[in-house]
């Protein structure tokens, strides 16, 4: 260990907005800025910041299938961004520092693997990126993704809904009260990821009294149960209690709690709003937890101004953990039951908004449930709007493990697509030879 | 007429200018204890026949700051924060500090009032000197004056430090440990203020006198018994300064100071050394005072030399002696230098036997010195890259500036010191730059104290939603003249703030610049509130003249 024990990439993009009164704007980070730098946390021997890197277009092709191309949709901020979070787990699989926490911006929690435009204010999802990058400079495999955003990470969800070995789990503020309306336990993953995916919906008014015991009763066994050689957080801090954006009641103090428990090698931030009243104190709270330091004198300055845990939302949540636990137990026999039940292939219909850009996606996967292999994937899209007008496009993904037949056939199937000409663009996503291939 | 003299830990050094020419030079060994001791003998060798009542300004490049601390030649201090949410700071400071409640936020808002009865009580009997720093105290100084106003009521203090007034950056940490060393070596460096004062009246000098500071600027001594820990580590702003005035870098250079057993190596761009990107620390705590970005490494004309069991030439770090040339028992750089015919000292004969005890065999004196030379500029050059990454690997936060990276390419070398012109060339080479070696190296840091310029920074934070801006280090707090403030005029009203400021320490307010500005709109419930404009601005570093462009310059 030469560099410490945090590594940090603070990347605030001061020169980035989604509009200029946009909640994703250039002040959003001013005041967590100030209250890092009026602290010293970046002076401190046990935290080393890091300059962000650049991603590359490969690392953004290698997760998403973006329509027409990835780069037309992005702006060199989504770059960075990704390029930060990439930045910060290399620090830690280089072993120069024990974690490292991505305090970066955009956002990517709510971009899908076909990106036609802007959704939940994120365009490339930044943790994706890192994790594929990752599997790929690294070897590494199986991965924990746990989203602490009030928000359900649904582009996260969808990019590994198919894959077995990365669990990922979100708790967020109950999708019938909130965007993106998703999020619910009986969203478990395809039949070959079944409950690789799990979702943690809770009431608003949530505290750290329901946190800690989500956490300390569900996610934290989960975690050592599944094994994976590698824990992301995406570290969303719009729980807080005075989040313009959701109603949650998590405090500074929460947050620290929850980074100190969960010992994410990985932290990325996610959403958060509170740019006064939250972000400067949940920011420093974070850091100092994930640094190994003394965080109980960070405490916000309205602290009075957070609610307390109502008796039925206690209930509420102590039998959705116990509902979970039960899930979790038999997701062996759950997964089986399923791949009988699905047969060769699996299929998936949804309509998918994007706020930001206006656009009405509609989208059809089909799973090869392959004896042999992960099986691969085609997507078929089409999506209008505004600005947009329309667009369509087909794709196949090869996946790392995919058998030789299921390799040709994920070719086959798009090379008849573009000869069909029923879709404007056909794609091979191969993550065998790391390429994204547009017929 | 200028004068300068830079106290060095082996002598200390005089210099009196005239339009940029040196008039006269003198030198007397430094009298470590009694450092007032040296300057005057110097000063009085120096202005031997000359009319002392001509010189325009005395500058000092002292170490009496340095060695108050070194010597724990310090003032007890009682350190009293404001804290706020945050970090636990206790074990990180260099004293054990008072802790008040009561904080501003990082609007500059009060969170909550200060517990001024409670700094009173914990007002302890040692000596009277005190340092009180409060969390966002250059957002709103409020909390620290009031702390401050209560001590000065009831405790009739020697001294009080306030962080806002000793920076006006964020880092509260920083602010900390300069309010307490700044208190701590007041007394000291008062006295010895007043020493030199008496000693110039004596002698019928009346020029003022300037204190040089660790960013390379002076300030006037009277300023200076207020904020004596900008007068630590002035050594090398000495030497930069120096480099400044008798070699004019243009566009992009590096400088190296090729001292006894280091190199000192500083970044130039735009005919200016880059800066430190955070302050100084000092006995390991970081501090708030600025600095020159400056890398020393082991390698210097004493460094000594030897083979290793591997073949490989070993030099340095350290100094086992003087040159063998000079009688010297061990090679050292310089022998190398002798035999190499770029150094001319002592005796060639002793230096050439100093070459053959690391030869390789079959090798003659000259190849065995040219190896060493060449292994030192490998060394000096990998110190260089270094240093050149670490300036382009430092954390930006827009996204223009992580597009563009823009590294340091030098096209100059500068040396200076004793050994430089035996490596400046070799390293100059090999990064494929022009070298330039300024006449009058020797005394290139009394040089630099003699012409350099004062500087004065000050911080104006505007926030046109609350209608009020502060400029911490003058402690002021007040209402915006106007709203809906455009950056031009909070610029123009930050440009006011240094001229008074300069006025009042009597300084001449020439050439403000804008070190560093910002500006965010806030907007809540999707409109716009109004802005928070931060605006810098210095008299930068510099110096009155150079040594080619003399005339006119002052
Ligand atoms: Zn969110
Ligand atoms: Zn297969």
């Amino acid at each position: 260990m030469t560099g410490g024990k945090l590594g940090l990439v603070f990347f605030p993009a001061f020169d980035w907005a989604i509009t200029p009164t946009h909640p994703e704007r250039e002040e959003r980070l001013l005041y967590t800025r100030d209250q890092i730098e009026e602290e010293g946390l970046l002076d401190l021997p046990g935290i080393r910041e890091y300059k962000p890197r650049l991603a590359d277009r490969i690392d953004a092709d290698r997760v998403h299938i973006g329509v027409p191309d990835i780069l037309s949709l992005i702006t060199d901020a989504h770059l960075v961004s990704a390029g930060g979070a990439i930045t910060a787990a290399e620090a830690v699989l280089k072993r120069e520092v024990e974690r490292s926490f991505a305090l970066v911006r955009p956002p990517g929690h709510h971009a899908m693997r076909v990106v036609h435009g802007t959704r939940g204010f994120c365009t490339i999802n930044i943790e994706a990126v890192m994790i594929e990058y990752l599997r790929r400079h690294y070897g590494i495999r199986r991965v924990a993704v746990v989203d602490t955003d009030v928000h359900h990470g649904d582009g996260t969800q969808d990019i590994f809904y198919h894959d077995p070995d990365t669990l990922f789990i979100s708790f967020h503020q109950d999708g019938r009260t909130l965007y993106p309306g998703s999020g619910f336990p009986e969203e478990l993953g395809s039949p070959g990821a079944l409950v690789s995916t799990v979702n943690l919906p809770l009431p608003p008014g949530t505290t750290d009294q329901g946190l800690s015991s989500v956490l300390d009763n569900f996610i934290l066994p989960v975690l050592d149960d599944f094994q994976p050689e590698i824990i992301i957080n995406s570290a969303g801090q719009d729980n807080h209690y005075s989040d313009p954006l959701a109603n949650m009641a998590i405090t500074a103090q929460g947050y620290a709690r929850l980074a100190e428990k969960l010992q994410a090698d990985i932290a990325v931030l996610e959403g958060g709003y509170s740019i006064e009243a939250a972000l400067p104190y949940v920011n420093v709270g974070i850091i100092l937890a994930m640094a190994g330091l003394d965080y109980s004198r960070v405490v916000e300055p309205d602290i009075a101004k957070c609610p307390r845990q109502p008796a039925a939302t206690t209930g509420y949540i102590d039998n959705l953990i116990k509902e979970w636990r039960q899930i979790w137990a038999n997701r062996e026999k759950l997964k089986r039951e399923a791949i009988a039940k699905a047969g060769d292939f699996w299929q998936r219909r949804r309509q998918i908004y994007y706020d930001d850009s206006g656009i009405s996606e509609r989208q059809q996967e089909t799973v090869r449930l392959c004896p042999k292999c992960q099986g691969y994937l085609t997507v078929d899209t089409e999506a209008e709007g505004y600005s947009l007008g329309y667009q369509s496009a087909f794709a196949t993904v090869v996946n790392r493990d995919s058998c030789s037949a299921c390799r040709s056939a994920a070719y086959d199937a798009a090379h008849q697509a573009k000869k069909q000409g029923r879709r404007q663009h056909c794609y091979v996503q191969d993550k065998q030879q790391d390429i994204l291939i547009k017929l | 007429m200028l004068l300068g003299i830079d106290v060095g830990g082996t002598f200390t050094d005089a210099v009196v200018l005239k339009n940029g020419s040196i008039l006269a030079q003198a030198k007397h060994p430094t009298t470590h204890g009694k450092l007032l001791d040296g300057v005057l003998a110097v000063m009085d060798t120096i202005l031997r026949g000359m009319d002392a009542t001509r010189l325009e300004r005395v500058a000092l490049s002292t170490t009496i700051v340095t060695n108050a601390l070194v010597e724990g030649k310090t003032d007890r201090v009682n350190l009293m924060l404001m804290t706020g949410p945050g970090m636990d700071y206790r074990g990180l400071l260099p004293a054990e500090p008072v802790l008040l409640s009561g904080y501003i936020d990082h609007r500059g808002r009060e969170a909550a009032p200060p517990d001024t009865k409670a700094a009173v009580a914990a007002a302890r009997d040692i000596g009277g000197i005190y340092a009180i720093a409060g969390k966002f105290s250059v957002r709103n100084p409020a909390h620290e004056q009031q702390v401050a106003a209560s001590i000065r009521k009831t405790a009739s203090p020697l001294h009080v430090s306030l962080s806002s007034e000793i920076s006006g950056s964020l880092n509260f940490w920083r602010r900390t440990n300069s309010s307490y060393y700044n208190a701590a070596v007041w007394r000291r460096f008062g006295e010895f203020a007043g020493a030199v004062e008496e000693a110039l009246k004596r002698r019928g000098i009346h020029a003022p006198v300037h204190i040089l500071k660790a960013d390379g600027g002076t300030m006037p001594l009277p300023a200076a018994r207020q904020l004596p820990v900008e007068a630590i580590f002035t050594g090398p702003a000495a030497s930069v300064l120096g480099i400044m005035a008798l070699a004019e870098p243009d566009g992009e250079a590096v400088s190296l100071d090729v001292g006894g057993t280091t190199t000192d190596i500083a970044l130039w761009r735009n005919g200016l050394p880059l800066f430190a990107q955070r302050g100084a620390r000092i006995a390991g705590y970081p501090t708030s005072v600025q600095a020159f970005r400056l890398k020393s490494i082991g390698i210097g004309g004493d460094s000594f030399v030897a083979r290793e069991a591997d073949g490989a030439i070993r030099i340095g770090p350290e100094r086992k002696g003087p040159a063998m040339a000079v009688g010297g028992d061990q090679p050292t750089l310089s022998d190398a230098m002798i035999v190499a015919g770029t150094a001319a000292f002592g005796d060639a004969r002793l230096a050439a036997e100093a070459m053959r005890q690391v030869a390789r065999p079959g090798e003659t004196e000259a190849e065995t010195a040219w190896s060493i030379l060449t292994q030192a500029a490998v060394e000096v050059c990998r110190a260089i890259r270094e240093m050149i990454s670490e300036q382009a690997s430092e954390p930006v936060y827009k996204v223009e500036d992580v597009i563009k990276q823009n590294p340091v390419k030098p096209d100059w070398v500068i040396g200076i010191g004793g050994a430089a012109p035996g490596l400046a060339p070799l390293v100059a080479e090999k990064l494929g730059c022009r070298c330039r070696i300024p006449e009058n190296a020797a005394v290139a840091n009394a040089v630099g104290a003699a012409v350099a310029k004062p500087t004065i920074e000050i911080t104006l934070r505007a926030d046109t939603s609350q209608g009020s801006y502060t400029v911490a280090e003058l402690g002021l707090a007040e209402k915006l003249p106007a709203r809906n403030m455009r950056r031009e005029e909070v610029r123009e009203l930050a440009a006011r703030c240094l001229r008074e400021r300069a006025a009042q320490i009597g300084v001449e307010a020439k050439d403000i610049a804008v070190v560093y500005e910002e500006e965010f709109n806030l907007i809540r419930g999707f409109s716009t509130t109004g802005k928070i404009i931060t605006c810098r601005l210095q008299l930068k570093p510099g110096v009155l003249y150079t040594q080619s462009h003399g005339e006119g310059c002052i």
